[in-house]
């Protein structure tokens, strides 16, 4: 770990689900020590060891809170503990561990948090020049504080719908922006807190080293999304406007959308920025004459004839495959890329030839193999910087942790462990179920599944 | 908001990604000296929507929003003059933005080589859409290309219909920050090492990062993902109130009672919807009473009585509404910038709120050229004549 940025700070990372602990996954790729703070008291547990999801080949297993697959992307790298907060053992090995490390990562409601003790002003007594990240829905101050949050609600309460919505046919038959908001989904406000948090702590740390101080970041996701679409909310300042609902449109493009393919479900999308790219455009889809007709002659016409012109392209693009389209219009030098679902971003040569995914192996004893998990979207030129291992199984750095860098004495950890305080299993709630693939896809909830699909096959391969 | 007092970012490129990193780097206190080509200026200057609907290079709304807190310079780097000059800021910063295309920074002289001749201590980062390697290193692509070749794009909008795209170029903004956040880390490290490196920063592969459903969903158990189902119960979607539209949830710690006796039928209450699997099973009759439950409420007495109860729902909200949220009000969210040109308006504020203090503007978004004077006589001591040479021919 000679080069990595991080290398020799610590951090606590106390948080669940999606925002937070990717934060921290990225922090041990960057070379920190990051120990996760599990609890083994299931009701209590981080969702994404037992409820989210997926397990090898769809089969959860015994020890079912080591194995999930996202639960790997997110806390790849990191060592685990259990404390059970609710004990004033667990909350004073907190503190112990908190003395000796650089950065605090927790995602409690703010009553939650203050129960806990976990408030700035309480850390910054026990270590003065702490880095505290308290990620919530709404904040630590305002009326709606209080609120719990997750990420698919707050994407549409902080505006995202606004900017997002299907075309229908309008009154005199044209396609026009529909008052229905839509979500980019894909728990997207969790990563926008996620990068924000992450370049907050990268600048505290930072500001850290060059004066001793330490910082409280108060990340609020509801606020934080909001600042993601400042542009369309200065359009209400100054213009009155409340939407821009266009489908797949865009303001001063044309061409611009999302077209379908020969196949199930597949789509290309593609853009015109400027008249080379219209030229060009005409000549792929074999018709350069297009280019010069008086319905698309001059930019104000063009725009009134866009559902023509939608439907000239659709009429070309639907009989040819993905891989055909992209390639004549990126040929042509039109802007074009396929609309890629998570079977074709694995496979994906280019992603491939650049080292993004990366493959952290499990040990021996598990029958896990290994994992694939998503790198990072940037890449230092004079840093190791990668994913460093699996995520942890549930308490494994319990005895490492508690006895070597608190110094608890065997016997006191053997006590912890009888009272329950701490644990390495699970304690209650029910295997996760399998997920009933044929089902979801009869709903809808899921796009397709491969019936014949043998993760141990991928691996070998 | 201090925490990079101190540090000197220069940015080049334009548009959103580039001036998105570099003003969260200025908000944090860095002073970013924006360098725009003379002339047009940055393109996004001519990108709409405009303050009183009226195309000014001064009123472009993306502009005035992505580039606060930032100094703002015309330089032709495309001139050996230009360049030259280029060269004598880059040697007095800390961090270079950029976010020409891969072949632009080789024809400019602004790939990485250059950048550390000029300054071996320079972080130098470069925002494309593909990366600097790979098959795609060189296509072109805008938003929508962006987010479809990441993966984003086939899991938005309905399973019924097409991929749907969200219109604020979300793919620079993710990019930008993500820029940022790689250049500190890179300047974190050079408090150690005390040299420079480069930052290859690629929009797709930022935006691919958010896959971490998707992505094990195939690599463990062979499923793919979709798009927002439309059969279902309605819970966790947006669903019609009578103002507008909510996000119901059964999500969080609190049990079934709690949402029924919120949305207030008595329907709800039956055996049949208590569990989770009762309610995939009972789904359709589900929807019918959630939607005459929810015809009964209006979007925010609905959401504030849920927070209350500790349910986590949500609600649609437009520009307008935001505007209005007593929340973000108390938390001091909205800033009031007054700009020549365009005029004064609140503008949204800053994510993260350090030590609860409030987020400040300390400029308006730059006017094309303003801070010449400032950076080419103050700065870098250069005669009147000589800046009069400089304007004369074009370079500034």
């Amino acid at each position: 770990m000679g080069n990595a940025p991080l290398a020799g700070i610590r951090v606590v990372d106390l948080s669940r689900v999606f925002a937070m602990p990717y934060v921290g996954a990225y922090l041990a790729d960057l070379g920190a020590e990051v120990i996760k703070i599990d609890t083994h008291h299931a009701a209590f547990v981080d969702t994404t060891r037992t409820l989210t999801g997926p397990y090898p080949n769809n089969e959860p297993g015994e020890d079912f809170w080591n194995r999930a697959g996202t639960f790997q992307t997110l806390n790849r790298g990191k060592r685990s503990i259990t404390l059970d907060l609710r004990s004033e053992d667990g909350i004073r090995r907190l503190l112990d561990l908190i003395a000796i490390s650089d950065v605090v990562l927790e995602n409690f409601t703010p009553r939650v948090s203050r129960r806990f003790g976990l408030d700035y002003a309480n850390l910054r007594e026990v270590r003065p020049d702490l880095v505290l990240v308290s990620n919530t829905g709404y904040g630590h101050s305002g009326p709606w504080s209080a609120f719990g949050a997750m990420a698919s609600a707050l994407e549409p309460t902080h505006g995202s719908g606004a900017f997002m919505g299907y075309l229908e046919p309008g009154d005199d038959g044209r396609l026009t922006g529909s008052p229905t908001p839509n979500k980019i989904g894909n728990s997207y406000t969790d990563f926008l807190a996620c990068w924000s948090a992450q370049l907050a702590i990268l600048s505290a740390l930072y500001r850290r080293a060059l004066t001793g101080k330490g910082v409280w970041v108060d990340l609020a996701m509801y606020q934080t999304g909001v600042s993601f679409f400042g542009e369309g909310l200065l359009d209400f300042a100054f213009n009155g406007r409340r939407t821009r609902r266009l489908g797949n449109r865009h303001p001063s493009r044309s061409p611009h959308g999302c077209y379908p393919c020969r196949g199930v479900d597949c789509w290309v999308a593609l853009s015109v920025r400027d008249d080379e790219d219209w030229g060009a455009l005409c000549k792929a889809i074999g018709q350069p004459s297009l280019a010069f007709e008086s319905r698309f002659a001059d930019p104000v016409i063009w725009y009134e004839n866009q559902d023509e012109l939608d439907t000239i392209i659709a009429e070309w693009t639907s009989d040819k495959t993905q891989d055909e389209v992209v390639t004549t219009l990126q040929e042509h030098g039109v802007p074009a890329a396929p609309v890629q679902n998570a079977a074709q971003l694995l496979r994906d040569a280019h992603l491939r030839e650049r080292g993004f995914f990366e493959e952290v192996a499990f040990p021996q004893s598990s029958d896990m193999g290994s994992s694939t998990l998503l790198g990072r979207g940037w890449r230092l030129s004079g840093a190791e910087v990668k994913a460093r291992g699996p995520a942890p199984d549930m308490g494994e750095a319990n005895e490492y942790v508690l006895g070597r860098m608190l110094g608890l004495s065997q016997g006191e950890i053997q006590r912890l462990r009888k009272e329950q305080v701490i644990g390495e299993q699970l304690n209650g709630g029910a295997r996760p179920g399998v997920v009933p693939l044929e089902r979801q896809a009869e709903l809808g909830w899921i796009a397709g599944y491969e019936s014949d699909f043998d993760r141990r096959d991928e691996q070998g391969s | 908001m201090d925490l990079l007092n101190g540090v000197r970012v220069l940015e080049l490129g334009g548009d959103t990604s580039a001036p998105f990193c570099a003003r969260l780097l200025a908000d944090y206190g860095a002073e970013v000296i924006k360098i725009e080509a003379p002339g047009a200026g940055d393109s996004c200057r001519s990108k709409g929507p405009f303050a009183g609907d009226d195309p000014h290079p001064e009123k472009s709304l993306p502009f005035l929003y992505l580039n606060t807190n930032k100094l703002g310079i015309t330089l032709d780097v495309s001139s050996s003059t230009g360049r030259n000059i280029l060269a004598r800021l880059v040697a007095d910063s800390d961090i270079v933005v950029q976010n020409f295309s891969p072949q632009e920074m080789e024809n400019l002289g602004l790939n990485y080589s250059r950048l550390s001749a000029d300054n071996p201590e320079i972080i130098a980062v470069s925002i494309t859409p593909f990366g600097l390697s790979g098959p795609l290193r060189d296509s072109p692509a805008t938003d929508i290309e962006v987010f479809a070749y990441s993966g984003h794009l086939y899991h938005s909008g309905d399973s019924d219909r097409e991929p749907l795209r969200n219109a604020l170029d979300q793919a620079w903004y993710v990019a930008g920050v993500n820029a940022a956040t790689a250049a500190m880390a890179a300047l974190f490290q050079r408090l150690f090492t005390g040299v420079g490196q480069q930052v290859e920063v690629s929009a797709a592969e930022c935006l691919a990062t958010h896959m971490v459903q998707a992505v094990p969903y195939y690599d463990y158990m062979g499923a793919i993902k979709g798009r927002r189902p439309v059969r279902g119960s309605g819970f966790e979607e947006l669903m019609p109130a009578r103002d507008g539209y909510v996000v119901p949830s059964v999500q969080g710690s609190q049990p079934w009672a709690v949402v029924a006796d919120l949305i207030g039928l008595d329907e709800l209450k039956e055996e049949k919807f208590v569990s989770g699997s009762g309610r995939i099973e009972h789904g359709e009759e589900l929807k019918d009473l959630l939607i005459k439950g929810l015809a009964e409420w209006d979007r925010k007495p609905l959401f504030e009585a849920s927070g209350e109860r500790r349910l986590v729902f949500g609600m649609a909200q437009d520009a307008g509404d935001l505007y209005d949220c007593p929340h973000l009000a108390e938390r001091d969210f909205f800033v009031e910038v007054d700009h020549p040109v365009a005029g004064a308006v609140q503008y949204p504020g800053f994510g993260p709120l350090l030590q609860g203090e409030p987020y400040q503007v300390r400029r308006r978004a730059p006017l094309l050229g303003e801070h010449n004077r400032e950076i080419y006589r103050g700065r870098m001591g250069l005669l009147d004549e000589e800046t009069i040479c400089l304007r004369a021919c074009g370079v500034i």
